[in-house]
């Protein structure tokens, strides 16, 4: 039992960063963007949590800091795409070569070095009263709430439908009042406060600690579950939360396994598996319901 | 909201009723160095249905989405009810009750009817419950007698249903100028009928309705008044029906120099006549030669299209063979077939007297077939690409991949075909996106219609066309007839089928069921076409 409820914390605290990131690439995915941003806004997340807990000593304030600044760059992103009209994928990778660099940079101009920078404390745990449950952050708990407010703002209000207009008509949605730009706008707004919350989660929800391209691909991934999920919020939480699976059975299994199987092989799984969802979940569904281009209205 | 609206309708009316309801003054619209519409200045009275004509390019759609907000005019101004409203901005043309329903339908395929009509209709959050959702909105639909379950995804609506869901959505948010852009081009007869009947139920109830068209026996059936435009500026209008005729309409509408072309096609005509004469006292003593046959075709049933079934078609080499059909009764399919994109269970397909059942459609070209297919922009044409290398595509598409090629002389050449197909275009280096539908219809038919063509498979290369244009394809394919082409034109117009077939083959479900012959019977065609016997 006790192992049981090991592997359900294993699970949950590598899954809920991966959920968050998901859970912004779907708002902006229906808003008829590719969201390739999610790597570089998630590790600014993580870089400024940490970065904002050492030095202010404050949660409060490292987590609201971290939330406006993915915001800002995730309004870069829009603007680029949408008023500089660049390729959205080319932004995207951009946005993530930019997030990677500059955490790099920031933290050797104000410490002087490359080296992890650990924080006194993290995100508040829950508390004794959960039992086994209790080193989890709160972020994980609010994590089901987010999914479901998405799941309502996108499929179950006339704000989400014009949403999703935007992205799949653009046309459309203009012809009915509705600006598409501001649309995604919107989307991305939102999209960088959930990059925000998978950023903190990763780097102060257990470990405390802001290493180099500590994201490692799960920006990537959080992308891959928007696909596997076709861009449906809770089918898109799943589908992260079956990647984190994976990986935490991969680990498993190179403690049992470790001396039969290449312990590099047990590392890719989450990638294989990764691949191997995108591949079943473009077989099964044929195309996703989103524009890939934001496209332009055409006159006649 | 909709269900009081008549009463509440009454009584603006009369209040109202020496003001327009739509006032233009001084509009002009360029985009970039075209103009599209240069000073119009019209006034269009209250509660009847107005008629906006005009070739390809004259500016019709353009005004239309003037009043609809969607197209900022450069200057001039516009007043809804004898109040000025802000220019550009759909919002606030939708709050004067103006709703613009689309060319092309402008609903997003994957949502369901419910959430299309929903999301347009009011600003804010707007939570909702899917099973209230549905109820209010089949509620409204049953209020307007549109027989249409709200929980259906808009793409897999026959297009007349997805027409009246737009007209649901305009109509929803207490519409009292309905603008309707090219509505008929879409639908079949019967599909007309029904959207005529509603429009007069509506202007009953004090709608002002506009309606963009180019049909005249349409425009005669249904509108209160007539408008003109060409080339952007206004040529008369409204006027009134009663005081023109459609004889005097036709000159207006196309002005003096494609009246004369339309002239010269006439005696084009007759001389055509006089060498189908020559043609049939040839034929009685030599057999004629097929340019296609079509023997025994069926394909594999799939989701996506309307399989052929023991399908056979014979054109000779000089005739024009219509295929008439209520659109999806497997045309697509058989357009795929001959392409060779649909591969088939059993039959043949020769092409000039050659097998090519397993030929792909490069090398079917070389044997001289052409396809105009059924969607211009999407398959006919790479709207992105530049004028020149449409037009060149086809020629690479049967060369080696490893060639040189001069794009100055291949520009040259394309130059002086497009003005012997009397394309209107800039230079060859423009987009094919900014050429008006009738011109991409010319460049695909300079393209496809040389020398080498000789069977020719046109599907409803008159969609959409205004007269001039129309007339223009029409000519074409008699000249392919006449020089010794096969032509298969598939088409769902009938008024289009009788004028230029030899015969016409009637396609139900994915079968041939009937043939008919000159002199044609409307009544006895339409019915064949729903596959009534008689």
């Amino acid at each position: 039992m006790i192992e049981f409820h090991e592997f359900l914390v294993a699970i949950l605290r590598s899954g809920t960063p991966l959920i968050y990131a998901a859970l912004a690439g779907v708002i902006v995915h229906r808003s008829g963007v590719w969201h390739l941003g999610l790597e570089g806004i998630m590790i600014i997340g993580a870089c400024v949590t940490i970065i904002g807990i050492v030095l202010t000593n404050s949660f409060i304030v490292a987590i609201l800091s971290a939330i406006i600044i993915c915001i800002i760059v995730s309004i870069l992103q829009w603007f680029v795409i949408e008023k500089l009209k660049a390729n959205q994928i080319i932004v995207g990778l951009g946005i993530t070569g930019i997030g990677i660099g500059g955490t790099a940079f920031a933290v050797e101009s104000i410490f002087g070095s490359l080296a992890a920078i650990s924080a006194p404390f993290g995100i508040p745990r829950v508390g004794d009263t959960f039992g086994p449950y209790s080193g989890l952050s709160i972020l994980v708990f609010i994590m089901p709430f987010a999914v479901l407010s998405l799941w309502v703002l996108l499929l179950r209000s006339r704000f989400g439908l014009r949403l999703a207009a935007a992205g799949e008509h653009p046309f459309a949605a203009r012809s009915v009042g509705a600006n598409p730009s501001i649309m995604r706008l919107i989307a991305f707004c939102v999209g960088g406060l959930f990059c925000a919350l998978a950023g903190a989660e990763l780097a102060a929800g257990s470990l405390q600690i802001f290493a180099q391209n500590m994201v490692a691909g799960r920006g990537f991934m959080g992308f891959a579950a928007v696909i596997f999920g076709g861009g449906h919020p809770v089918g898109s939480a799943f589908a992260a939360m079956f990647f984190s699976i994976v990986s935490v059975v991969g680990i498993r299994m190179q403690i049992h396994l470790g001396n039969f199987v290449s312990h590099d092989l047990l590392l890719c799984l989450p990638y294989i598996v990764t691949v191997l969802g995108i591949w079943i979940a473009a077989r099964a569904k044929g195309r996703t319901n989103s524009a890939s281009q934001p496209s332009e209205l055409r006159d006649q | 909201m909709l269900y009081n609206r008549n009463s509440d309708f009454k009584i603006v009316t009369e209040e109202h009723k020496d003001i327009p309801a739509i006032s233009c003054r001084d509009v002009s619209v360029s985009f970039g160095a075209v103009s599209a519409l240069s000073d119009i200045s019209i006034d269009l009275p209250l509660g009847v249905i107005h008629a906006v004509v005009g070739q390809n390019g004259a500016g019709k759609t353009t005004f239309a989405r003037v009043i609809a907000g969607i197209v900022k005019p450069d200057s001039g101004s516009l007043l809804i009810n004898g109040k000025k409203i802000v220019l550009g901005s759909v919002a606030s043309s939708r709050s004067t009750g103006i709703e613009l329903v689309h060319q092309s339908f402008a609903l997003p395929p994957s949502f369901t009817v419910a959430e299309a009509l929903e999301y347009g209709s009011g600003g804010g959050i707007g939570l909702f419950k899917k099973r209230d959702l549905n109820n209010r909105w089949r509620r409204h639909l049953e209020a307007l007698e549109m027989d249409i379950d709200p929980r259906h995804l808009i793409q897999d609506l026959p297009i007349e249903l997805q027409q009246a869901v737009e007209i649901a959505r305009a109509l929803f948010s207490n519409a009292n100028i309905l603008i309707l852009d090219e509505p008929t081009a879409v639908l079949s007869p019967s599909g007309i009928a029904g959207l005529f009947k509603r429009l007069r139920r509506l202007r009953d109830t004090g709608v002002t309705i506009i309606l963009v068209l180019h049909k005249i026996r349409e425009i005669w059936e249904i509108a209160d008044t007539i408008t003109v435009l060409r080339k952007g500026k206004l040529i008369d209008g409204p006027m009134e029906l009663g005081w023109t005729k459609p004889e005097s309409l036709a000159p207006m509408i196309m002005g003096a120099k494609s009246l004369k072309e339309n002239i010269s096609r006439k005696s084009d005509e007759n001389s055509e006549n006089k060498v189908l004469d020559q043609k049939a006292i040839s034929t009685l003593l030599k057999s004629k030669k097929h340019a296609l046959e079509i023997e025994g075709v069926s394909t594999e049933t799939t989701d996506h299209e309307v399989s052929l079934e023991n399908m056979s078609i014979k054109v000779y080499q000089d005739e024009i063979v219509g295929i008439a059909g209520v659109e999806g009764n497997g045309q697509v399919t058989l357009l795929r077939v001959l392409a060779g994109l649909s591969d088939i269970s059993k039959g043949k397909i020769k092409i000039c007297g050659q097998e090519v059942t397993h030929f792909n459609l490069s090398k079917r070209r070389l044997l001289g077939l052409r396809i105009i297919p059924f969607d211009r922009n999407m398959e006919g044409l790479s709207l992105t690409s530049e004028l020149w290398e449409n037009w060149v595509a086809s020629e690479l598409a049967v060369t080696p991949l490893i060639r040189w090629i001069n794009p100055m002389k291949i520009k040259e050449r394309c130059k002086i075909s497009m003005s012997e197909w009397d394309v209107a275009y800039n230079s060859p280096e423009q987009k094919a996106s900014d050429l008006s539908g009738g011109n991409c219809q010319k460049l695909i038919l300079s393209r496809e219609l040389n020398d080498e063509a000789g069977m020719v498979v046109a599907a409803q290369p008159t969609r959409g066309l205004d007269i001039g244009a129309t007339n223009f394809v029409w000519t074409t394919l008699e000249r392919a007839r006449s020089r010794g082409c096969g032509v298969l034109l598939i088409s769902s117009d009938l008024d289009e089928l009788f004028k230029i077939s030899d015969r016409i083959l009637v396609m139900l479900s994915g079968s041939i069921i009937r043939e008919l012959n000159p002199p044609y019977d409307l009544e006895k065609a339409g019915r064949a076409m729903v596959g009534e016997s008689g």
